[in-house]
Protein backbone atom coordinates (compact mmCIF):
# COMPACT_ATOMS: atom_id res chain seq x y z
CA UNK A 1 0.00 0.00 0.00
CA UNK A 2 1.57 3.28 -1.10
CA UNK A 3 1.65 5.91 1.63
CA UNK A 4 1.17 9.64 1.07
CA UNK A 5 3.80 12.08 2.27
CA UNK A 6 1.57 13.06 5.18
CA UNK A 7 1.07 9.41 6.16
CA UNK A 8 4.83 8.87 6.04
CA UNK A 9 5.43 11.81 8.38
CA UNK A 10 2.79 10.50 10.79
CA UNK A 11 4.34 7.02 10.66
CA UNK A 12 7.61 8.48 11.99
CA UNK A 13 5.84 9.71 15.11
CA UNK A 14 5.22 6.10 16.13
CA UNK A 15 8.96 5.39 16.27
CA UNK A 16 10.96 5.78 19.46
CA UNK A 17 14.19 6.61 17.66
CA UNK A 18 16.80 8.08 20.02
CA UNK A 19 18.22 11.29 18.53
CA UNK A 20 20.79 13.67 20.05
CA UNK A 21 21.79 17.12 18.82
CA UNK A 22 23.82 19.95 20.40
CA UNK A 23 24.39 17.72 23.44
CA UNK A 24 20.72 17.13 24.14
CA UNK A 25 18.15 14.40 23.51
CA UNK A 26 15.59 15.52 20.93
CA UNK A 27 12.24 13.96 21.83
CA UNK A 28 10.10 15.50 19.10
CA UNK A 29 12.57 15.20 16.24
CA UNK A 30 9.79 15.03 13.63
CA UNK A 31 8.91 18.70 14.17
CA UNK A 32 12.37 19.99 15.02
CA UNK A 33 13.10 22.97 12.72
CA UNK A 34 16.60 21.73 11.85
CA UNK A 35 15.46 18.17 11.08
CA UNK A 36 12.02 18.73 9.53
CA UNK A 37 13.17 19.95 6.08
CA UNK A 38 14.93 16.59 5.54
CA UNK A 39 11.72 14.77 6.48
CA UNK A 40 9.75 16.94 4.04
CA UNK A 41 12.24 15.93 1.39
CA UNK A 42 11.59 12.20 1.87
CA UNK A 43 7.85 12.93 1.94
CA UNK A 44 8.18 14.18 -1.66
CA UNK A 45 9.18 10.66 -2.75
CA UNK A 46 5.78 9.51 -1.46
CA UNK A 47 3.70 12.33 -2.90
CA UNK A 48 5.22 12.10 -6.37
CA UNK A 49 4.34 8.39 -6.47
CA UNK A 50 0.67 9.34 -6.02
CA UNK A 51 0.70 11.82 -8.93
CA UNK A 52 -0.24 10.42 -12.37
CA UNK A 53 2.21 12.84 -13.98
CA UNK A 54 5.11 11.11 -12.22
CA UNK A 55 3.84 7.61 -11.42
CA UNK A 56 5.57 5.98 -14.41
CA UNK A 57 8.93 6.74 -12.84
CA UNK A 58 8.00 6.73 -9.18
CA UNK A 59 6.28 3.33 -9.07
CA UNK A 60 7.08 -0.17 -10.30
CA UNK A 61 5.59 -3.64 -10.23
CA UNK A 62 7.17 -5.71 -7.45
CA UNK A 63 9.07 -8.76 -8.65
CA UNK A 64 8.27 -10.38 -5.28
CA UNK A 65 4.53 -9.74 -4.95
CA UNK A 66 3.26 -8.35 -8.26
CA UNK A 67 1.90 -5.33 -6.41
CA UNK A 68 2.52 -1.71 -7.39
CA UNK A 69 5.23 -0.33 -5.12
CA UNK A 70 7.34 2.78 -4.78
CA UNK A 71 10.35 2.43 -7.09
CA UNK A 72 12.61 3.23 -4.14
CA UNK A 73 11.75 -0.27 -2.82
CA UNK A 74 12.15 -2.02 -6.18
CA UNK A 75 14.55 -4.73 -7.35
CA UNK A 76 15.59 -3.65 -10.85
CA UNK A 77 14.32 -6.20 -13.37
CA UNK A 78 15.83 -4.80 -16.57
CA UNK A 79 18.12 -2.16 -18.00
CA UNK A 80 14.97 -0.10 -18.50
CA UNK A 81 14.36 -0.26 -14.74
CA UNK A 82 17.91 0.97 -14.16
CA UNK A 83 17.33 3.91 -16.52
CA UNK A 84 14.04 4.73 -14.84
CA UNK A 85 15.79 4.74 -11.48
CA UNK A 86 18.17 7.47 -12.70
CA UNK A 87 15.30 9.45 -14.20
CA UNK A 88 13.34 9.19 -10.95
CA UNK A 89 16.33 10.52 -9.04
CA UNK A 90 16.69 13.45 -11.42
CA UNK A 91 13.00 14.22 -10.94
CA UNK A 92 13.28 14.12 -7.13
CA UNK A 93 16.35 16.38 -7.24
CA UNK A 94 14.41 18.86 -9.37
CA UNK A 95 11.52 18.90 -6.91
CA UNK A 96 13.61 19.32 -3.73
CA UNK A 97 16.99 20.86 -4.72
CA UNK A 98 18.32 18.63 -1.93
CA UNK A 99 19.38 15.11 -1.11
CA UNK A 100 16.09 13.19 -0.77
CA UNK A 101 17.84 10.40 1.14
CA UNK A 102 15.90 7.37 -0.03
CA UNK A 103 18.45 6.11 -2.58
CA UNK A 104 20.80 4.42 -0.12
CA UNK A 105 18.06 2.00 0.89
CA UNK A 106 17.18 1.17 -2.73
CA UNK A 107 20.84 0.60 -3.59
CA UNK A 108 21.28 -1.59 -0.50
CA UNK A 109 18.22 -3.70 -1.42
CA UNK A 110 19.65 -4.51 -4.83
CA UNK A 111 23.18 -5.19 -3.60
CA UNK A 112 22.09 -7.39 -0.67
CA UNK A 113 19.56 -9.29 -2.81
CA UNK A 114 22.15 -10.49 -5.30
CA UNK A 115 24.98 -11.00 -2.80
CA UNK A 116 22.90 -13.13 -0.42
CA UNK A 117 21.82 -15.30 -3.36
CA UNK A 118 25.44 -16.09 -4.21
CA UNK A 119 26.42 -16.48 -0.54
CA UNK A 120 23.67 -19.07 0.00
CA UNK A 121 24.76 -20.92 -3.12
CA UNK A 122 28.26 -21.37 -1.69
CA UNK A 123 27.51 -21.87 2.00
CA UNK A 124 23.94 -23.21 2.09
CA UNK A 125 22.88 -20.33 4.33
CA UNK A 126 19.36 -18.83 4.34
CA UNK A 127 20.27 -15.17 3.98
CA UNK A 128 18.52 -14.70 0.64
CA UNK A 129 15.19 -15.95 2.02
CA UNK A 130 15.67 -13.72 5.08
CA UNK A 131 16.25 -10.76 2.84
CA UNK A 132 13.32 -11.45 0.52
CA UNK A 133 10.94 -11.65 3.50
CA UNK A 134 12.31 -8.39 4.85
CA UNK A 135 11.99 -6.65 1.50
CA UNK A 136 8.41 -7.88 1.06
CA UNK A 137 7.59 -6.17 4.35
CA UNK A 138 9.33 -2.98 3.22
CA UNK A 139 7.45 -2.98 -0.08
CA UNK A 140 4.09 -3.81 1.49
CA UNK A 141 4.39 -1.15 4.19
CA UNK A 142 6.13 1.38 1.88
CA UNK A 143 8.95 1.94 4.38
CA UNK A 144 12.09 4.08 4.21
CA UNK A 145 15.27 2.11 4.91
CA UNK A 146 18.71 3.60 5.44
CA UNK A 147 21.42 1.61 3.71
CA UNK A 148 24.36 2.02 6.07
CA UNK A 149 27.87 1.17 4.94
CA UNK A 150 30.53 3.64 6.13
CA UNK A 151 32.29 2.76 9.39
CA UNK A 152 34.43 5.30 11.29
CA UNK A 153 37.48 3.23 10.17
CA UNK A 154 39.95 4.67 12.72
CA UNK A 155 43.54 4.30 11.52
CA UNK A 156 43.17 3.87 7.75
CA UNK A 157 46.42 1.92 7.65
CA UNK A 158 45.06 -0.88 9.82
CA UNK A 159 42.57 -3.69 9.17
CA UNK A 160 39.38 -3.80 11.29
CA UNK A 161 40.71 -6.47 13.69
CA UNK A 162 44.00 -4.58 14.16
CA UNK A 163 42.48 -1.25 15.28
CA UNK A 164 43.32 -0.01 18.79
CA UNK A 165 39.58 0.23 19.43
CA UNK A 166 37.73 -2.86 18.17
CA UNK A 167 34.50 -0.89 17.73
CA UNK A 168 35.71 1.33 14.89
CA UNK A 169 34.08 -1.09 12.47
CA UNK A 170 30.66 -2.63 13.19
CA UNK A 171 31.23 -6.18 14.37
CA UNK A 172 29.64 -9.20 15.98
CA UNK A 173 30.38 -9.34 19.72
CA UNK A 174 28.19 -12.32 20.57
CA UNK A 175 26.66 -15.22 18.65
CA UNK A 176 23.51 -16.77 20.12
CA UNK A 177 21.20 -19.52 18.89
CA UNK A 178 18.55 -16.95 18.08
CA UNK A 179 20.74 -14.21 16.62
CA UNK A 180 23.80 -11.99 17.04
CA UNK A 181 24.75 -8.95 19.10
CA UNK A 182 26.52 -6.16 17.20
CA UNK A 183 28.59 -3.17 18.30
CA UNK A 184 30.13 -0.21 16.48
CA UNK A 185 28.92 2.77 14.48
CA UNK A 186 28.17 3.99 10.97
CA UNK A 187 29.15 7.55 10.00
CA UNK A 188 27.65 10.12 7.62
CA UNK A 189 24.36 8.24 7.51
CA UNK A 190 22.09 10.02 5.08
CA UNK A 191 18.45 9.96 6.08
CA UNK A 192 19.07 7.67 9.04
CA UNK A 193 16.84 9.47 11.55
CA UNK A 194 13.80 9.57 9.30
CA UNK A 195 14.16 5.95 8.16
CA UNK A 196 11.89 3.27 9.60
CA UNK A 197 14.60 0.60 9.35
CA UNK A 198 18.32 0.28 8.68
CA UNK A 199 20.22 -2.21 6.52
CA UNK A 200 23.82 -2.52 7.64
CA UNK A 201 26.55 -3.64 5.25
CA UNK A 202 30.32 -4.05 5.70
CA UNK A 203 32.38 -1.05 4.66
CA UNK A 204 35.14 -2.85 2.75
CA UNK A 205 36.39 -6.24 1.59
CA UNK A 206 37.41 -8.39 4.55
CA UNK A 207 39.94 -11.15 5.23
CA UNK A 208 39.51 -14.19 7.47
CA UNK A 209 40.90 -12.42 10.54
CA UNK A 210 38.14 -9.80 10.07
CA UNK A 211 35.27 -12.26 9.75
CA UNK A 212 33.36 -10.82 12.73
CA UNK A 213 33.31 -7.54 10.80
CA UNK A 214 31.79 -9.18 7.73
CA UNK A 215 28.24 -8.56 8.90
CA UNK A 216 25.02 -7.43 7.24
CA UNK A 217 21.59 -7.20 8.81
CA UNK A 218 18.38 -5.19 9.10
CA UNK A 219 17.15 -3.56 12.30
CA UNK A 220 14.45 -1.05 13.23
CA UNK A 221 15.71 2.52 13.65
CA UNK A 222 14.41 2.49 17.22
CA UNK A 223 15.97 -0.85 18.23
CA UNK A 224 17.23 -1.19 21.81
CA UNK A 225 20.82 -0.01 22.00
CA UNK A 226 20.66 2.04 18.79
CA UNK A 227 20.97 5.84 18.88
CA UNK A 228 21.98 8.68 16.57
CA UNK A 229 23.91 11.92 16.88
CA UNK A 230 22.77 14.51 14.34
CA UNK A 231 25.40 15.93 11.98
CA UNK A 232 25.39 19.70 11.81
CA UNK A 233 25.45 21.57 8.53
CA UNK A 234 26.70 24.95 7.42
CA UNK A 235 24.21 27.71 8.45
CA UNK A 236 21.99 25.13 10.23
CA UNK A 237 21.04 27.37 13.16
CA UNK A 238 19.48 29.89 10.78
CA UNK A 239 16.55 27.45 10.88
CA UNK A 240 16.13 28.24 14.59
CA UNK A 241 15.69 31.98 13.99
CA UNK A 242 12.17 33.33 14.53
CA UNK A 243 10.25 33.60 11.25
CA UNK A 244 13.26 32.54 9.16
CA UNK A 245 12.33 32.34 5.50
CA UNK A 246 14.37 34.22 2.87
CA UNK A 247 17.66 33.66 4.70
CA UNK A 248 17.20 29.89 4.58
CA UNK A 249 17.37 29.78 0.79
CA UNK A 250 15.41 26.54 0.79
CA UNK A 251 12.92 26.71 3.64
CA UNK A 252 11.05 23.55 2.81
CA UNK A 253 13.67 20.93 1.96
CA UNK A 254 17.12 19.75 3.04
CA UNK A 255 19.34 16.74 3.61
CA UNK A 256 20.31 14.94 6.78
CA UNK A 257 23.28 12.94 8.08
CA UNK A 258 24.00 11.38 11.45
CA UNK A 259 26.34 9.14 13.37
CA UNK A 260 24.45 5.89 14.04
CA UNK A 261 25.69 3.98 17.10
CA UNK A 262 25.11 0.27 17.74
CA UNK A 263 25.61 -0.11 21.46
CA UNK A 264 25.20 -3.90 21.69
CA UNK A 265 22.13 -4.31 19.51
CA UNK A 266 20.53 -7.75 19.28
CA UNK A 267 19.69 -8.89 15.74
CA UNK A 268 17.36 -11.92 15.43
CA UNK A 269 18.39 -14.61 12.89
CA UNK A 270 15.61 -13.67 10.47
CA UNK A 271 17.17 -10.25 9.85
CA UNK A 272 20.75 -11.42 9.29
CA UNK A 273 22.11 -11.29 5.69
CA UNK A 274 25.81 -11.95 6.39
CA UNK A 275 27.57 -13.09 9.56
CA UNK A 276 31.17 -14.06 8.99
CA UNK A 277 31.19 -14.96 5.26
CA UNK A 278 34.10 -12.56 4.78
CA UNK A 279 34.69 -13.58 1.16
CA UNK A 280 31.33 -11.99 0.23
CA UNK A 281 31.92 -8.69 2.03
CA UNK A 282 33.75 -7.23 -0.95
CA UNK A 283 31.00 -8.29 -3.37
CA UNK A 284 28.34 -6.53 -1.29
CA UNK A 285 30.44 -3.37 -1.03
CA UNK A 286 31.27 -3.31 -4.72
CA UNK A 287 27.68 -3.83 -5.80
CA UNK A 288 26.27 -1.23 -3.42
CA UNK A 289 28.96 1.27 -4.42
CA UNK A 290 28.26 0.62 -8.09
CA UNK A 291 24.55 1.31 -7.72
CA UNK A 292 25.23 4.37 -5.61
CA UNK A 293 27.74 5.75 -8.11
CA UNK A 294 25.03 5.36 -10.76
CA UNK A 295 22.55 7.17 -8.46
CA UNK A 296 24.62 10.35 -8.49
CA UNK A 297 24.14 10.55 -12.26
CA UNK A 298 20.48 11.27 -11.47
CA UNK A 299 20.09 13.05 -8.13
CA UNK A 300 22.92 15.57 -8.56
CA UNK A 301 21.68 16.31 -12.06
CA UNK A 302 18.22 17.17 -10.74
CA UNK A 303 19.68 19.53 -8.15
CA UNK A 304 21.91 20.93 -10.91
CA UNK A 305 18.82 21.65 -13.00
CA UNK A 306 17.43 23.87 -10.23
CA UNK A 307 20.80 25.50 -9.64
CA UNK A 308 21.16 26.39 -13.32
CA UNK A 309 17.63 27.81 -13.28
CA UNK A 310 18.47 29.89 -10.22
CA UNK A 311 21.66 31.22 -11.84
CA UNK A 312 19.65 32.20 -14.94
CA UNK A 313 17.11 33.97 -12.71
CA UNK A 314 19.88 35.79 -10.83
CA UNK A 315 21.29 37.00 -14.14
CA UNK A 316 17.83 38.21 -15.16
CA UNK A 317 17.24 39.94 -11.83
CA UNK A 318 20.67 41.60 -12.05
CA UNK A 319 19.79 42.79 -15.59
CA UNK A 320 22.75 40.84 -16.99
CA UNK A 321 20.90 38.12 -18.88
CA UNK A 322 21.81 39.46 -22.33
CA UNK A 323 25.56 39.48 -21.70
CA UNK A 324 27.17 36.90 -23.97
CA UNK A 325 29.51 35.60 -21.26
CA UNK A 326 26.53 34.96 -18.97
CA UNK A 327 24.73 33.03 -21.71
CA UNK A 328 27.91 31.04 -22.33
CA UNK A 329 28.30 30.19 -18.65
CA UNK A 330 24.74 28.89 -18.54
CA UNK A 331 25.50 26.75 -21.58
CA UNK A 332 28.63 25.40 -19.89
CA UNK A 333 26.69 24.58 -16.72
CA UNK A 334 24.06 22.75 -18.78
CA UNK A 335 26.74 20.88 -20.71
CA UNK A 336 28.39 19.68 -17.51
CA UNK A 337 25.08 18.72 -15.92
CA UNK A 338 23.87 16.76 -18.94
CA UNK A 339 27.25 15.01 -19.17
CA UNK A 340 26.64 13.61 -15.68
CA UNK A 341 23.19 12.48 -16.79
CA UNK A 342 24.70 10.78 -19.87
CA UNK A 343 26.94 8.77 -17.53
CA UNK A 344 24.01 7.76 -15.32
CA UNK A 345 21.97 6.64 -18.31
CA UNK A 346 24.92 4.90 -19.99
CA UNK A 347 25.86 2.71 -17.02
CA UNK A 348 22.17 1.79 -16.72
CA UNK A 349 21.68 1.00 -20.41
CA UNK A 350 24.68 -1.38 -20.21
CA UNK A 351 23.26 -3.15 -17.14
CA UNK A 352 23.14 -6.93 -16.86
CA UNK A 353 21.26 -9.61 -14.91
CA UNK A 354 22.90 -11.00 -11.76
CA UNK A 355 22.61 -14.68 -10.80
CA UNK A 356 19.75 -13.70 -8.49
CA UNK A 357 17.87 -12.11 -11.40
CA UNK A 358 17.95 -8.42 -10.54
CA UNK A 359 19.92 -6.02 -12.72
CA UNK A 360 23.34 -4.58 -11.97
CA UNK A 361 24.83 -1.49 -13.62
CA UNK A 362 27.98 -1.50 -15.77
CA UNK A 363 30.67 -1.04 -13.13
CA UNK A 364 33.22 0.82 -15.26
CA UNK A 365 30.70 3.36 -16.53
CA UNK A 366 29.18 3.85 -13.06
CA UNK A 367 32.62 4.64 -11.67
CA UNK A 368 33.29 7.06 -14.51
CA UNK A 369 29.92 8.66 -13.68
CA UNK A 370 30.82 9.18 -10.03
CA UNK A 371 34.35 10.35 -10.86
CA UNK A 372 32.80 13.13 -12.95
CA UNK A 373 30.41 13.90 -10.09
CA UNK A 374 33.44 14.56 -7.85
CA UNK A 375 34.34 17.42 -10.24
CA UNK A 376 31.50 18.87 -12.28
CA UNK A 377 29.20 20.11 -9.48
CA UNK A 378 32.15 22.16 -8.19
CA UNK A 379 32.54 23.82 -11.59
CA UNK A 380 28.77 24.31 -11.89
CA UNK A 381 28.77 25.99 -8.45
CA UNK A 382 31.76 28.16 -9.43
CA UNK A 383 29.91 29.38 -12.51
CA UNK A 384 26.72 29.98 -10.51
CA UNK A 385 28.66 32.12 -8.02
CA UNK A 386 30.29 33.96 -10.92
CA UNK A 387 26.89 34.81 -12.42
CA UNK A 388 25.21 35.62 -9.08
CA UNK A 389 27.82 38.10 -7.87
CA UNK A 390 29.20 38.68 -4.37
CA UNK A 391 25.89 39.81 -2.95
CA UNK A 392 24.85 36.19 -2.40
CA UNK A 393 27.23 36.14 0.57
CA UNK A 394 27.31 39.79 1.68
CA UNK A 395 23.70 40.93 1.79
CA UNK A 396 22.08 41.90 5.08
CA UNK A 397 19.63 39.58 6.80
CA UNK A 398 15.93 39.42 5.99
CA UNK A 399 15.32 40.99 9.40
CA UNK A 400 17.16 44.08 8.14
CA UNK A 401 15.10 44.13 4.96
CA UNK A 402 11.95 44.12 7.10
CA UNK A 403 13.24 46.44 9.85
CA UNK A 404 11.34 49.65 10.58
CA UNK A 405 14.11 51.10 12.71
CA UNK A 406 14.62 54.68 11.55
CA UNK A 407 18.27 55.34 10.71
CA UNK A 408 18.33 57.75 7.75
CA UNK A 409 18.71 61.50 7.62
CA UNK A 410 15.12 61.77 6.46
CA UNK A 411 13.78 59.07 8.75
CA UNK A 412 14.32 56.16 6.35
CA UNK A 413 14.18 52.73 8.00
CA UNK A 414 16.85 50.05 7.67
CA UNK A 415 14.36 48.11 5.53
CA UNK A 416 13.85 51.06 3.18
CA UNK A 417 17.60 51.61 2.89
CA UNK A 418 18.24 47.94 2.12
CA UNK A 419 15.44 47.84 -0.43
CA UNK A 420 16.73 51.07 -2.04
CA UNK A 421 20.32 49.92 -2.42
CA UNK A 422 19.69 46.31 -3.36
CA UNK A 423 17.05 46.94 -6.01
CA UNK A 424 18.19 45.94 -9.49
CA UNK A 425 16.18 45.04 -12.61
CA UNK A 426 12.49 46.04 -12.68
CA UNK A 427 11.86 42.40 -13.65
CA UNK A 428 11.78 41.52 -9.96
CA UNK A 429 11.17 42.87 -6.48
CA UNK A 430 14.14 43.28 -4.18
CA UNK A 431 12.82 40.41 -2.10
CA UNK A 432 12.68 38.12 -5.14
CA UNK A 433 16.30 39.01 -5.90
CA UNK A 434 17.25 38.24 -2.29
CA UNK A 435 15.38 34.95 -2.46
CA UNK A 436 17.20 33.64 -5.50
CA UNK A 437 20.58 34.76 -4.17
CA UNK A 438 19.97 33.08 -0.80
CA UNK A 439 18.84 29.97 -2.66
CA UNK A 440 22.16 29.96 -4.53
CA UNK A 441 24.03 30.53 -1.27
CA UNK A 442 22.20 27.55 0.25
CA UNK A 443 23.34 25.16 -2.49
CA UNK A 444 26.80 26.63 -3.10
CA UNK A 445 27.99 26.94 0.49
CA UNK A 446 25.04 26.67 2.88
CA UNK A 447 23.14 23.68 4.28
CA UNK A 448 22.49 22.10 0.87
CA UNK A 449 26.18 22.28 -0.08
CA UNK A 450 26.54 19.20 2.13
CA UNK A 451 24.57 17.28 -0.48
CA UNK A 452 25.63 19.08 -3.65
CA UNK A 453 29.34 19.57 -3.00
CA UNK A 454 31.02 17.44 -0.33
CA UNK A 455 28.63 14.52 -0.81
CA UNK A 456 29.47 14.70 -4.53
CA UNK A 457 33.12 14.36 -3.55
CA UNK A 458 32.93 11.64 -0.89
CA UNK A 459 29.44 10.10 -1.02
CA UNK A 460 29.40 6.62 -2.64
CA UNK A 461 33.17 6.60 -2.19
CA UNK A 462 35.91 9.21 -2.47
CA UNK A 463 37.52 9.90 -5.87
CA UNK A 464 40.41 7.48 -5.37
CA UNK A 465 37.96 4.61 -4.84
CA UNK A 466 36.56 5.21 -8.32
CA UNK A 467 40.04 5.45 -9.84
CA UNK A 468 40.92 2.05 -8.39
CA UNK A 469 37.77 0.57 -9.97
CA UNK A 470 38.44 2.34 -13.28
CA UNK A 471 41.96 0.94 -13.20
CA UNK A 472 40.62 -2.60 -12.61
CA UNK A 473 37.94 -2.36 -15.27
CA UNK A 474 39.77 -0.23 -17.83
CA UNK A 475 41.43 -3.12 -19.74
CA UNK A 476 44.74 -1.38 -20.47
CA UNK A 477 46.21 -4.67 -21.76
CA UNK A 478 43.43 -4.92 -24.33
CA UNK A 479 44.06 -1.36 -25.40
CA UNK A 480 47.77 -2.09 -25.83
CA UNK A 481 46.87 -4.98 -28.14
CA UNK A 482 44.72 -2.64 -30.22
CA UNK A 483 47.63 -0.26 -30.61
CA UNK A 484 50.06 -3.07 -31.45
CA UNK A 485 47.76 -4.49 -34.13
CA UNK A 486 47.47 -1.19 -35.98
CA UNK A 487 51.09 -0.12 -35.47
CA UNK A 488 52.37 -3.44 -36.77
CA UNK A 489 53.99 -4.54 -33.48
CA UNK A 490 54.12 -8.29 -32.84
CA UNK B 1 -15.32 7.34 -26.18
CA UNK B 2 -13.12 6.52 -23.21
CA UNK B 3 -9.44 7.39 -23.50
CA UNK B 4 -6.86 6.30 -20.95
CA UNK B 5 -4.06 8.76 -20.30
CA UNK B 6 -0.53 7.79 -19.32
CA UNK B 7 2.19 10.34 -18.59
CA UNK B 8 5.89 9.57 -18.77
CA UNK B 9 7.56 10.10 -15.38
CA UNK B 10 8.62 13.66 -16.17
CA UNK B 11 12.36 13.54 -15.37
CA UNK B 12 13.22 16.43 -17.70
CA UNK B 13 10.18 17.42 -19.77
CA UNK B 14 10.73 19.98 -22.53
CA UNK B 15 7.23 21.42 -22.09
CA UNK B 16 4.49 21.48 -19.43
CA UNK B 17 2.80 18.10 -19.88
CA UNK B 18 0.04 18.89 -17.38
CA UNK B 19 -0.94 22.07 -19.21
CA UNK B 20 -0.86 20.28 -22.55
CA UNK B 21 -3.23 17.64 -21.14
CA UNK B 22 -5.62 20.33 -19.88
CA UNK B 23 -5.56 21.96 -23.32
CA UNK B 24 -6.39 18.65 -25.01
CA UNK B 25 -9.28 18.05 -22.60
CA UNK B 26 -10.64 21.53 -23.27
CA UNK B 27 -10.40 21.13 -27.04
CA UNK B 28 -11.83 17.62 -27.25
CA UNK B 29 -14.89 17.66 -25.02
CA UNK B 30 -16.55 14.63 -26.58
CA UNK B 31 -13.93 12.21 -25.21
CA UNK B 32 -13.72 11.01 -21.61
CA UNK B 33 -10.07 11.29 -20.63
CA UNK B 34 -9.14 9.23 -17.57
CA UNK B 35 -5.80 8.47 -15.93
CA UNK B 36 -5.16 4.89 -17.07
CA UNK B 37 -5.40 2.11 -14.48
CA UNK B 38 -4.88 -1.60 -14.99
CA UNK B 39 -8.31 -2.91 -14.11
CA UNK B 40 -10.20 -0.86 -16.69
CA UNK B 41 -10.64 -1.01 -20.48
CA UNK B 42 -10.17 1.93 -22.84
CA UNK B 43 -11.16 2.70 -26.43
CA UNK B 44 -7.76 4.30 -26.94
CA UNK B 45 -4.74 5.45 -24.98
CA UNK B 46 -3.01 8.83 -25.00
CA UNK B 47 0.65 8.71 -23.95
CA UNK B 48 2.04 12.11 -22.97
CA UNK B 49 5.84 12.07 -23.01
CA UNK B 50 8.07 14.96 -21.97
CA UNK B 51 10.75 14.44 -24.64
CA UNK B 52 11.35 12.53 -27.86
CA UNK B 53 12.11 9.33 -25.93
CA UNK B 54 8.46 9.17 -24.78
CA UNK B 55 9.47 6.36 -22.40
CA UNK B 56 6.19 5.87 -20.50
CA UNK B 57 5.23 2.23 -20.01
CA UNK B 58 1.74 1.34 -21.24
CA UNK B 59 1.70 -2.37 -22.21
CA UNK B 60 -0.02 -3.10 -18.90
CA UNK B 61 -3.23 -1.31 -19.94
CA UNK B 62 -6.20 -2.89 -21.73
CA UNK B 63 -6.73 -0.79 -24.85
CA UNK B 64 -9.14 -1.75 -27.66
CA UNK B 65 -7.98 0.79 -30.21
CA UNK B 66 -4.94 2.87 -31.00
CA UNK B 67 -2.23 4.25 -28.78
CA UNK B 68 -1.60 7.94 -29.53
CA UNK B 69 1.75 9.37 -28.47
CA UNK B 70 2.84 12.96 -28.06
CA UNK B 71 6.13 14.39 -26.82
CA UNK B 72 5.91 18.03 -27.87
CA UNK B 73 3.53 20.92 -27.31
CA UNK B 74 3.11 21.15 -31.08
CA UNK B 75 1.60 17.67 -31.19
CA UNK B 76 -1.66 18.85 -29.65
CA UNK B 77 -3.08 19.67 -33.10
CA UNK B 78 -2.12 16.22 -34.39
CA UNK B 79 -3.81 14.58 -31.41
CA UNK B 80 -6.94 16.65 -32.05
CA UNK B 81 -7.04 15.50 -35.69
CA UNK B 82 -6.54 11.89 -34.67
CA UNK B 83 -9.48 12.02 -32.29
CA UNK B 84 -11.68 13.56 -34.98
CA UNK B 85 -10.72 10.69 -37.30
CA UNK B 86 -11.42 8.17 -34.54
CA UNK B 87 -14.81 9.58 -33.91
CA UNK B 88 -15.68 9.64 -37.62
CA UNK B 89 -14.79 5.94 -37.75
CA UNK B 90 -16.78 5.24 -34.63
CA UNK B 91 -19.86 7.01 -36.05
CA UNK B 92 -19.56 4.93 -39.23
CA UNK B 93 -19.33 1.75 -37.14
CA UNK B 94 -22.36 2.77 -35.13
CA UNK B 95 -24.36 3.34 -38.33
CA UNK B 96 -23.56 -0.12 -39.73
Amino acid sequence: MLMTGAQYIESLRKLKTRVYMFGEKIDNWVDHPIIRPSINCVAVTYDLAQDPQYADLMTAKSSLTGETINRFAHLHQSADDLRKKVKMQRLCGQKTASCFQRCVGMDAFNAVFSTTFETDKKYGTKYHENFKKFLEKVQKEDLVVDGAMTDPKGDRGLAPHAQRDADLFVHIVERRDDGIVVRGAKCHQTGSINSHWHIIMPTQAMREEDKDYAVSFACPSDADGLYMVYGRQSCDTRKLEDGADVDLGNKQFGGQEALVVFDDVFIPNEYIFQAGEYDFAGMMVERFAGYHRQSYGGCKVGVGDVLIGAAALAAEYNGAQKASHVKDKLIEMTHLNETLYCCGIACSAEGYATEAGNYQIDLLLANVCKQNVTRFPYEIVRLAEDIAGGLMVTMPSETDFKSDLKVGRNGETIGEICNKYFAASPACTTEERMRVLRFLENICLGASAVGYRTESMHGAGSPQAQRIMISRQGNIEGKKELAKAIAGIK
Amino acid sequence: MKCGVRFCGGCNPRYDRGKAYEEIKNKIKSVDFLHAVEDDRYDCLLVIGGCTNCCASYDQFDVKGDVLKMWDQDHIGKIEKNFSAFQDCKTEDDNK
